[in-house]
């Protein structure tokens, strides 16, 4: 009963992760998935057409997003939703079991910052998966080569740029 | 004139930023040169193209002036993915080595999207890349680089104001240089998202000298190794003693001076002896010299200062002379001549000859010992060679026959049968050869003692001493006495006999007293 009514209570407010060597993993494990696949003949047979997000990063554009982060952080979230529903799609259809192993931790990867993103408490980022494309400018990509470019340009630019200069993260560094 | 002062001061304010603004464009200018030859080194590929910031590229490619055209001749293209095409503006420079630098600046970028550059001269493609501009930054150094000394030895801290570029000053990492001023000897030191490092293992109250660049960190960023910056000099503290060297230094000191102590202690007697060597007594060799004389030796000797000379053999000896071994006896005649009467003596020499007699005394055990007193006598009062500077190295011993009077030829010789004889020189001066040898001989009746005091002569030959005389030389050096026959002015007497030689051993008996006088 006394861990029913704990259970029932207010969950504790989410510590937020401002530490930037997490999502710099998880740029540096994409890179090796890139790598890895080089040596992949015919991109590992992945077929199909992706829908990805935009990742080109215009600063005089960004910042007058800046006013209003959640915007930012809007266009993140949508994101990686994308990203995280190609990278599933063509980890099904994969036939080398190290390629799927990696494309399956960069999934991983993508469900762990959303959790990151979560824990910025950034206005209109939900705890729930924010739908695909909702708003967000995409496109189209048709090998698992563009598609893990595609993955790597989004860590390394927006998301970076949002995690960086969240407000609760330049509220508690120095 | 208030219109007159405003058109001053605008005209001064234009002024201002004139030269502020040629400044800045003659700094960029220098910065931008920096940069090109920066480039022209690290990137093969053409156009060589960086990002200064996070909005801009600059990109440019290098002629030869004799392909090179005007600027008007280059078409520089570039594209974003799933963007149209956009053309920048080609400006020329001249370069170094008489070549053309044509370059383009593109002020509003896109980064985290492939970026395709094509270069056109005259329609043709001459260069084509593609490229992530967030992955070609050539920053600026890093500025206001200070140095500092630390609390601690051997440490200096450095820090540094990173270039100012929002978003990019958590990726950036550097590198410090620190070399030991005026010589190659330095190292360099990596740091990573901080703008202030401390160096460690330094030598203390030494210059160094700092430079420091920077690069972005390749995660999200990357580029090229920025330029150095000016050098910056300081010194580390002076070093104090560590006092584990110090407490290692003196126990080493203590067991080098404890070893040194042992050998010196343990070769004490030698090295005074080197240092300090005993002035040798010659009490040993003088014996009741000094106990009982008082160190007078003329007392001692029982000479007087004339007939010093008389004796200058043994007044010049090393060696106490040895005893000679009588190897026979033979009743000999005792001389007629007595001693001289004491009126020839000197008057003062009384006293002396008193206690020659005493010391005589002691040798008169034998008939024969008391004839050689006699002989002893005899010869105090001969004139002797006045020489002072004879020294006496051999004693020589002659043997002679019994009867001397006629020209008997002599038999074998042997040193048993024969006696000793002393040979006493009359009118015989002494040479002044240190190396000679000259002979106090007398020859007179029989029976003499014939003894030579050891006195060489050049040329010397032995005067003949008479008939049946037969010299030998008896070489004593203290360990043994070697005999060799002498030549004698009558070969043929020589050479009928057979001289038989003996090793004499120089032994002092014990029971024997010294012989006070040379022979």
């Amino acid at each position: 009963m006394v861990l029913q009514w704990a259970g029932q209570g207010i969950p504790s407010p989410v510590r937020p992760i401002c530490d930037l060597r997490v999502l710099d993993h998880f740029i540096m494990e994409a890179r090796d998935t890139e790598t890895a696949l080089r040596g992949c003949k015919a991109g590992c047979g992945v077929t199909g057409t992706f829908v990805v997000p935009l990742t080109n990063v215009d600063f005089l554009v960004w910042e007058t997003k800046d006013v209003s982060t959640c915007l930012q952080a809007v266009e993140v979230q949508s994101g990686l939703s994308l990203l995280g529903q190609a990278l599933g799609a063509v980890g099904e259809s994969l036939s080398n079991a190290v390629m799927q192993s990696l494309i399956t931790n960069n999934k991983s990867n993508i469900r762990s910052l959303g959790q990151v993103l979560h824990s910025l408490h950034i206005k209109g980022v939900s705890i729930h998966a924010a739908p695909a494309g909702g708003g967000t400018a995409t496109r189209k990509v048709s090998s698992l080569s563009e598609l893990l470019s595609v993955h790597i340009n989004f860590l390394r630019g927006k998301v970076r740029l949002l995690l960086k200069n969240a407000p609760v993260c330049q509220q508690s560094s120095p | 004139e208030k219109k007159m002062t405003n058109d001053h001061l605008k005209k001064l304010l234009v002024y201002c930023m004139l030269c502020c603004t040629q400044k800045i464009i003659v700094q960029g200018a220098q910065t931008f040169q920096t940069k090109v030859a920066l480039l022209r080194h690290v990137e093969p590929n053409n156009p060589k193209c960086f990002a200064e910031g996070i909005r801009d590229l600059t990109c440019f490619w290098e002629e030869d002036e004799e392909r090179a055209g005007s600027a008007k001749q280059y078409s520089f293209i570039y594209t974003y993915q799933n963007e149209n095409s956009s053309e920048c503006n080609v400006t020329a420079l001249p370069a170094a080595g008489g070549r053309i630098l044509y370059f383009c600046r593109l002020s509003q970028t896109q980064l985290f999207v492939p970026l395709d550059i094509q270069v056109f001269r005259d329609g043709l493609l001459i260069h084509n890349r593609r490229l992530h501009i967030e992955l070609f930054f050539l920053l600026d150094p890093p500025v206001n680089l200070t140095v500092k000394r630390t609390e601690k030895q051997g440490q200096l801290k450095a820090s540094w104001m990173p270039p100012p570029l929002k978003y990019l000053d958590d990726s950036m990492m550097y590198e410090v240089s620190y070399v030991i001023a005026g010589t190659q000897m330095g190292q360099v030191e990596e740091v990573r998202a901080s703008s202030e490092v401390i160096l460690l293992g330094l030598q203390p109250g030494a210059k160094y000298s700092v430079r420091i660049r920077v690069k972005l960190d390749g995660v999200s960023y990357n580029g090229y190794w920025s330029a150095w910056t000016d050098p910056v000099l300081m010194a580390t503290l002076p070093g104090d003693l560590d006092p584990l060297i110090v407490s290692l230094t003196l126990i080493i000191s203590l067991i080098l001076t404890l070893l040194s102590l042992t050998v010196l202690l343990s070769h004490r007697r030698f090295l005074l002896n080197k240092i300090w060597p005993v002035i040798p007594n010659p009490e040993s060799k003088f014996q009741g010299l000094f106990t009982v004389y008082g160190g007078d030796f003329e007392e001692w000797l029982g000479y007087s200062a004339g007939g010093l000379c008389l004796r200058p053999a043994y007044f010049y000896s090393e060696e106490l002379p040895a005893p000679l071994e009588v190897l026979s006896e033979v009743s000999l005649d005792l001389p007629s001549s007595p001693l001289p009467p004491k009126a020839k003596q000197a008057p003062g020499e009384d006293e002396k000859l008193k206690r020659i007699d005493s010391l005589m005394e002691r040798w008169r055990e034998t008939p024969h010992e008391h004839w050689l007193m006699d002989q002893l006598r005899v010869l105090h009062q001969l004139p002797g060679p006045q020489c002072s500077q004879l020294e006496s190295q051999d004693a020589y011993v002659t043997l002679n026959a019994q009867n001397h009077s006629g020209e008997e030829p002599l038999d074998d010789i042997l040193e048993e049968t024969l006696p000793l004889q002393a040979l006493f020189a009359s009118g015989r001066t002494c040479s002044e050869s240190h190396s000679d040898l000259g002979s106090l001989q007398q020859s007179s009746g029989s029976g003499r003692l014939s003894t030579q005091s050891s006195f060489e002569y050049p040329n010397h030959t032995w005067p003949p001493k008479g008939p049946g005389y037969t010299y030998m030389a008896v070489a004593d050096s203290g360990v043994s006495m070697d005999y060799s026959p002498m030549s004698s002015s009558r070969i043929d007497y020589m050479g009928k006999g057979v001289i038989y030689t003996n090793e004499y051993r120089n032994e002092i008996p014990a029971h024997r007293q010294p012989i006070p006088f040379a022979f």
